[in-house]
């Protein structure tokens, strides 16, 4: 007979006191980020049971095990709203795997190895900007490893989408309609270069000492043929409090269009469920939203590894469920010990159709695990959900350096009220030849990430 | 079937708790169904299942979407160009989106970004919301909306009156998540608080119009409780004894509880609007109760035992009562011809109801009756008493009603009726199918919701359109066939032809409208670059531009989701009978003109809400004389079994389709149109008014059979089943009357109204006109005496066989 140290009851208490506690401290039996820092192990900084799903479902459900309409009850605490009705009502599958406890495995190598190096350096200015001492922008990592607060966690996930100083990914995505068959198809490259904290750059963390900007990002669909060519630009300021550039550029007619800056709730093409403000959870700069606090911390399923498909030579995996048997991924989900659950209010958006947005935020690498959002009466709206992982299987990896390359896999975004899904993997190659990569250097500015770019791109 | 109905009523009587265990059984088995009665509104089926425009709405919801609720909000003093208008229509839009099921992506008004304006500017087209981020706050915001506005056509088309003075904000709500009466209450309170001296605000659309029914329902549940009291009052003078007032108000509300039971089982939502209906037989299930008990007391004074008196009665009294309850049933049973959802589920409701008091009525009255104390008035109310008081009057006045039916006078009353009903089929050749008012026949003219529809049809293109759908012929064409030149030229051609037609649209529009714009705009910006090259390189251009960074959900209304299919919308002026021909018409002659079949589409009439209604009376007219034949069919086949003679089933059809006839005439007069609502009534009004005749005929029958002389046969019928034929008739129009004067429903107050008359007609004619028939005609049938339905017995062997009993328990009482 196994006797637990520290029971379900135990750790239920002690996330109660910690939601209830003014500041946020992360970790539960030692503090999290200290112990991150010496081992880069977590099993010293939580109880048994917020480390095996096991444990903590008291044997119901095993790693290995397939999360399904029939046992999903089981584990309703540890899924959002809208994942529980996925599973419960739709078909949709969710496997379970080990809990990470190496840290390292959670992110880029370089951009760990930059978030302790600068740990402690960077602190909110009288605007809400991140800085460091001297008032200079953000110099690479994780801002706030240990966030405090909500716009803190934010900031983690904001200043670096990708955690890569540049990455093209090249991406195909399907948009499945309520009857479950697929309305609309695209390949799209979506390509992003931070402007600061840069990790990898000779000349240090600003890029061509541009410190007034954040990031360059496009995106550009080559296939179907009716959109091949059509490709946006935003140009990022590092002002979290200013609108991001947003121009569009259709080849048919060899011409661009600027689009209102503050039109980040609408669709870059017909079908697709994931406006501009979903991306990385944190698709506006962070200042235009406001009134963020931390609802709750807890333990979460999240998809933050084994989720690669490099068996595949496209790197492509099958779907599953819905109506059509072809609406979700196979996520591989894990035991997230403990998620910051964070929600926040579009108040620089005075049309917004969104009320708030609610996204929990894994506290071992300060990325989004899951982000649902809520109409304006507060009813759920619609679901993001990213899988992570490390690029390797038994048989493959993708290499970084010395190291295993990290970053997403796949993704989906399920608009519940009007039930049409939009779900998206990282391909290896896509249609017109473009292949995922990234931390290509400077060169991918002029290639991809000004207008003449997309201009050239769409011919 | 006088011994089976002898040996039936013997059988219940003599087990008479084991008959009641039964019924509670029964009883209890319905109640516990329901908990699962649901009273709401399923727009779509209210459609007829099989007509063509229907099954082209059911494909394509989206084009027309009859979920749509439109306020317009206009200025009485002036236009909306200034700050306190703008904010209003800002604050308005913005809580409309509060609103419960509301589709985000479709709520549309001059403040949301989806009204924009573009223009060409030197670092590339530049497209903005009419209306800033905040709504103007002084008169430079203003002037810079005006601005802006004038450089969106469409904006200024379709969103803001030709005068300035009216603006509207439509927004489109989700079928699976709506409850109308929240809905509806919540846009209400935002409407009225919108309302001030300077503003109108109007709202209308199917949601609205549906929630006005629903806000009406505790009205209804008012007025439906000041029936119940009529009904008792009226129950309560008549009998005056404890025993004749609690029978009907027990086996009605059995009843009641098998009817709505059986739709909770079967788990059937009722319309509210039919919940007359039901009310009609609560008041049918009195007037059967008050007949038997009647008799009842008849015998009872005759035999002098209560439960001997049940029996006898319920031997009587079963024919006529069943053949009675039948007719009812068969003319609600039969509505179900009709291929509308919600009539079927009404005529399944209604039907199972009024068949169901055949058990809960005609059987539990002797069984209650038979348990209860008698009466101590039993003489008064069966005359007995001598010939004075009201039920003397009564037979009195009836009296000289009689003299009328036979004699030299009959020659005059047929002279008159002959004329009454010549000028009735003149007027009945008159009546209109369909809907003679602008916005709604279901409420009053004037009432808030066909104002705003009229308001609305004032200022804008209107709230009333015909779709002329184009349809993909493979949904998944991957060329997208709304994208396609040959479509989008088409649909240009088809609203070319239109709008050069006498008497055109009020406007027209498709996907092809928002092209040449996008195309101009692009191309630069000069107007000679709006025209598009007919050819799909060109057109495929053009929509990208459209569509670039916009939800497809945008342009629903005029494409679907996946761009296969598309729609022409026509707006008209308004939905009165005489536009909807006309709007098809042209319809017809434009598909004619493009032709309908294409290689990669065709082209389908119709939808909107012109078709559909024009689908709903296309039903009614088909349907209205197939389920007024088919009832005329089986009532004459169930009257000829139970008279034995076909000629009795002909002498009762005719004075119900005279009453129908004169129904109709009366219509005609009242400027009532035949349409889904009065559907049931000419049913309703036939199986119930045969309930008369057949009474009546039967005790002519009976009566003859004493005196072998028409005459007296007919006086005497009418003096004493003709009083309860009008007493019962009396009873449902006085219950039913306070519909048409208390109602905000016109619908409750026209089917009040309707039912009133079509019950007095049938009344009239059933005390006069089947007595005249029998005294023109002096049939063979009436001569007979083994009628099933006669109602005579022979009480005497009752009274002999009471005394034999006795004498034989006296002499087994002295043998032990």
């Amino acid at each position: 007979m196994h006797i637990l140290k520290f029971g379900k009851d135990y750790t239920r208490r002690q996330f109660m006191n910690k939601s209830a506690q003014a500041g946020l401290s992360l970790g539960m039996l030692t503090s999290l980020w200290p112990e991150i820092a010496r081992s880069a192990d977590i099993s010293k900084v939580y109880p048994e049971e917020l480390l095996s799903i096991e444990a903590y479902t008291k044997g119901k459900i095993k790693t290995g095990d397939m999360i399904d309409a029939n046992n999903v009850d089981v584990v309703k605490d540890l899924l959002d709203d809208i994942a529980y009705k996925q599973v419960k009502d739709m078909g949709r599958k969710i496997r379970i795997v080990k809990t990470t406890t190496d840290v390292t495995r959670m992110f880029p190598h370089d951009y760990l190895e930059a978030t302790l190096r600068n740990a402690g350096k960077a602190k909110l200015d009288s605007t809400g900007n991140v800085v460091i001492d001297g008032g200079d922008p953000w110099i690479g990592g994780n801002p706030f490893p240990d966030a405090k607060d909500g716009l803190q966690a934010f900031a983690n996930i904001t200043l670096s989408w990708g955690r890569h100083d540049q990455t093209l990914y090249a991406v195909k995505d399907w948009d499945i309609s309520p009857s479950g068959s697929v309305s609309y198809q695209y390949d799209f490259a979506w390509c992003e270069q931070n402007t600061i904290g840069l990790l990898n750059n000779p000349d240090g963390p600003y890029w061509q000492g541009k410190k007034d900007r954040n990031r360059y990002q496009s995106v550009w669909f080559t296939s179907p043929n009716d959109v091949r060519g059509t490709s946006f630009l935003n140009e990022w300021y590092y002002d979290q409090t200013q609108f991001p550039d947003l121009f569009g550029y259709l080849p048919a007619f060899k011409r661009e269009r600027r689009f209102p800056t503050n039109q980040r709730f609408e669709p870059l093409v017909p079908g697709v469920t994931i406006f501009l403000s979903d991306a990385w959870a944190a698709g506006d700069p962070m200042l235009t939203w406001g009134n963020y606090k931390v609802i709750e911390t807890k333990p979460h399923l999240g998809a933050v590894s084994e989720n690669w498909a490099g068996d595949d030579p496209n790197w492509e995996k099958p779907a599953h469920g819905g109506p059509g048997d072809q609406t979700f991924w196979l996520s591989n989900m894990e035991l997230c010990p403990e998620v910051l659950v964070v929600e926040c209010e579009p108040t620089g958006y005075p049309r917004a159709p969104v009320g708030k947005k609610r996204v929990y935020i894994d506290t071992r690498n300060m990325m989004f695990v899951a982000y649902l959002t809520y109409d304006r009466r507060g009813e759920m709206w619609k679901s993001f959900e990213p899988a992570f992982s490390l690029y390797e299987t038994p048989n493959t990896k993708v290499m970084d350096g010395d190291h295993v390359h990290w970053s997403w896999g796949h993704f989906t975004c399920h608009d519940i009220q009007s039930n049409r899904m939009s779900r998206a993997l990282k391909a290896k190659k896509i249609t017109g030849g473009y292949e995922s990569g990234f931390n290509q250097g400077d060169g991918i500015h002029d290639q991809f990430l000004t207008i003449q770019a997309i201009r050239r791109l769409g011919a | 079937m006088q011994n089976f109905s002898y040996r039936l009523s013997r059988a219940v009587m003599s087990n008479r708790k084991l008959s009641v265990l039964v019924i509670a059984l029964i009883t209890a088995f319905f109640a516990w169904g329901c908990r699962n009665v649901e009273l709401k509104t399923i727009f779509s089926d209210l459609l007829p299942a099989d007509h063509p425009f229907v099954e082209t709405f059911k494909d394509h919801p989206n084009f027309g979407n009859p979920l749509t609720v439109t306020i317009m909000v206009k200025r009485t003093d002036g236009d909306i160009y200034n700050v306190e208008t703008l904010n209003k229509i800002w604050d308005l839009t913005r809580d409309v989106d509060l609103a419960p099921a509301v589709d985000h992506d479709q709520v549309i008004s001059i403040s949301t970004e989806k009204v924009r304006y573009a223009e060409a500017t030197p670092f590339g087209i530049d497209t903005q919301p009419v209306m800033g981020d905040a709504p103007p706050s002084g008169p430079e915001d203003v002037e810079e909306f005006r601005r802006r506005v004038d450089k969106a056509p469409l904006a200024r088309r379709f969103y803001i009156s030709e005068d300035g003075t009216a603006t509207i904000i439509t927004a489109t709500f989700i079928e699976r998540l709506l409850d109308y009466g929240e809905t509806f209450e919540y846009l209400q309170g935002l409407v009225e608080n919108a309302r001030d001296e300077h503003h109108e605000v109007h709202m209308a659309g199917m949601p609205a119009l549906t929630g006005w029914v629903y806000r009406y329902q505790q009205q209804m549940l008012g007025i439906f409780a000041l029936t119940g009291i009529a009904l008792l009052a009226c129950l309560i003078l008549y009998m005056r004894n404890f025993a004749g007032v609690i029978t009907p108000i027990t086996t009605s509300l059995i009843a009641a509880i098998w009817g709505f039971g059986f739709v909770g089982w079967l788990g059937l939502a009722i319309e509210p609007l039919i919940m007359v209906v039901p009310l009609l037989l609560v008041a049918r299930s009195f007037s059967h109760c008050v007949q038997f008990t009647e008799r009842y007391y008849e015998i009872y004074l005759h035999v002098g035992d209560k439960r001997k008196a049940a029996e006898i009665a319920l031997s009587v009294m079963m024919a006529p009562s069943m053949l009675g309850i039948f007719t009812d049933a068969a003319g609600l049973l039969l509505i179900a011809l009709a291929p509308i959802p919600a009539m079927e589920r009404f005529a399944l409701f209604c039907g199972f109801w009024a068949a169901m008091l055949v058990p809960a009525n005609v059987f539990l009255s002797p069984l209650i009756l038979s348990f209860l104390p008698a009466p101590k008035n039993v003489r008064k109310i069966t005359g007995m008493d001598g010939d004075h008081g009201f039920h003397a009057a009564l037979k009195r006045f009836l009296g000289h009603i009689a003299k009328v039916t036979y004699g030299r006078a009959a020659r005059v009353t047929t002279v008159v009726f002959l004329i009454i009903t010549g000028v009735s089929v003149y007027e009945f050749l008159q009546m209109k199918i369909g809907n003679p008012v602008e916005g709604s026949n279901i409420l009053w003219e004037d009432g808030e919701f066909n104002t705003a529809v009229a308001a609305i049809n004032r200022n804008f293109p209107g709230v009333n359109t015909l779709e002329i759908v184009l349809e993909a012929k493979d949904p998944i064409n991957p060329s997208r066939v709304a994208r396609q030149a040959e479509t989008i030229q088409t649909m240009s051609r088809i609203q070319y032809a239109l709008e050069h037609m006498e008497n055109p649209p009020e406007a027209t529009l498709s996907f092809s409208d928002y092209l040449p714009e996008a195309n101009r705009l692009f191309a630069g910006g000069n107007p000679k670059w709006a025209p598009l090259d007919p050819t799909n390189e060109a057109t495929l251009a053009a929509v990208g531009a459209v569509l670039f960074g916009t939800s497809p959900k945008a342009f629903l209304h005029v494409t679907d989701f996946e761009q296969q299919n598309t729609t022409v919308s026509l707006w008209y002026k308004n939905n009165k009978q005489e536009t909807v021909d006309l709007a098809l018409d042209q319809a017809r002659r434009a598909v004619e003109l493009v032709g309908a079949d294409h290689p990669e589409f065709r082209v389908r009439l119709a939808t909107g809400t012109i078709a559909l209604q024009q689908s709903i009376n296309d039903t009614v007219a088909q349907y209205e004389y197939v389920i007024l034949g088919a009832l005329n069919i089986v009532i004459l086949v169930g009257c000829s079994i139970a008279y034995r003679s076909i000629v009795a089933g002909f002498f009762l059809l005719i004075p119900v389709n005279l009453a129908n006839l004169y129904l109709g005439a009366a219509m005609v007069e009242m400027g009532i149109g035949l349409d889904v609502n009065t559907l049931p009534i000419a049913a309703i009004g036939i199986g119930v008014g045969i309930d008369y005749g057949i009474y009546l005929l039967s005790r002519i029958c009976e009566e003859y059979q004493a005196t072998k002389h028409y005459d007296t046969a007919i006086r005497a019928a009418i003096m004493t089943t003709g009083k309860a034929i009008l007493f019962t008739a009396s009873i449902v129009a006085i219950g039913i009357l306070p519909w048409y004067f208390l109602s905000d429903l016109k619908f409750l107050a026209d089917m009040g109204l309707l039912l009133v008359m079509v019950m007095t007609i049938n009344m009239v004619l059933s005390i006069v006109v089947v007595p005249l028939l029998v005294w023109l005609a002096k049939p063979y049938f009436v001569t007979r005496d083994d009628l099933l339905v006669g109602e005579s017995v022979d009480l005497s062997q009752y009274t002999e066989g009471r005394a034999m009993e006795e004498a034989e328990m006296k002499t087994m009482a002295a043998a032990q």
